[in-house]
């Protein structure tokens, strides 16, 4: 049995220490919990939770957001922005947002184990019966989806 | 002159603590960047280093073996290692301290927690 802190919550704290402190955004639930990202502006990528749980964790945002994001992060005009770089910080947000999620999940003396993240490639994947969404947007209405899959983790999810 | 290792796979990463390290007065330090472990560990192997600010989860040689490659090794078992990770918690930073890490900061990493975590590195400037 994992001791555990409310599942749906620890995400939206991640997502939000993440942000605020990475762009000094703010980030909250969308009010339109039917919003989509349009397929032609979406990008999203992937990280494999190993242990105590296995699980995914994608997180999808718009392109122009993204760019938007790395623009400010390095300080530099649109034109001057690189795939490399959009790459990059789609990967790091990913990868902390993971990392405090877990964090703030797991009680103090749980370890954890999670992979890399991983670009997505085409659209996002179908949602199951083992997917969770959380969808969220900034202080700029801009739009932020996370989905957690796998058995193991959606088990934790509040009841 | 400071000479400081920062090993993250993360360009963006390798950024915020520069950023960091400017905003806390160690903008004159010389940087050298790694992409994982390997590179750091060769880094620090070829040049005398004063710090060695590294993340845990990198390819090709993580971070934890890092710790324990550098404090094994004769020549750099003295080199002060902080680890920046998204991957910590209480259990993992005992685990890493307990391994010789100096210290472990969360990301996103802050420039007040950096600060607190350097003040004895920046005092010998």
């Amino acid at each position: 049995m994992i001791k555990h802190n409310p599942l749906y919550q620890s995400m939206i704290n991640a997502v939000s220490q993440t942000l605020e402190n990475m762009v000094f955004i703010e980030v909250m639930e969308h009010f339109d919990q039917s919003y989509e990202i349009p397929a032609e502006d979406l990008v999203w990528n992937s990280l494999l939770i190993n242990d105590p749980v296995q699980g995914e964790i994608r997180l999808a945002m718009p392109k122009t957001f993204l760019k938007e994001l790395t623009g400010n992060i390095f300080s530099i005009d649109n034109d001057e922005i690189t795939q490399p770089q959009l790459d990059d910080i789609l990967n790091e947000l990913l990868n902390t947002i993971v990392g405090l999620f877990l964090t703030n999940l797991l009680e103090d003396d749980q370890e954890y184990k999670m992979g890399l993240p991983e670009l997505g490639e085409e659209g996002l994947p179908e949602y199951d019966a083992n997917t969770i969404t959380w969808k969220l947007m900034t202080d700029g209405e801009d739009a932020l989806q996370i989905f957690a899959t796998g058995a193991s983790l959606v088990a934790l999810k509040d009841d | 002159m400071k000479r400081i290792i920062i090993a993250d796979d993360s360009t963006t990463a390798r950024m915020f603590i520069k950023r960091c390290l400017q905003i806390i007065g160690l903008g004159d330090a010389e940087i050298i960047e790694a992409e994982h472990g390997k590179e750091a560990l060769t880094a620090a192997k070829a040049q005398p280093v004063d710090l060695l600010l590294t993340d845990l989860n990198m390819p090709v040689m993580d971070g934890e073996t890092l710790v324990k490659w550098v404090k094994a090794s004769p020549k750099l078992c003295d080199l002060p290692v902080v680890v920046i990770t998204s991957a910590g918690n209480p259990a993992k930073e005992a685990q890493l301290l307990a391994l010789g890490a100096h210290r472990v900061l969360n990301k996103p990493v802050s420039p007040p927690v950096m600060m607190e975590a350097l003040a004895d590195f920046i005092d010998e400037e």
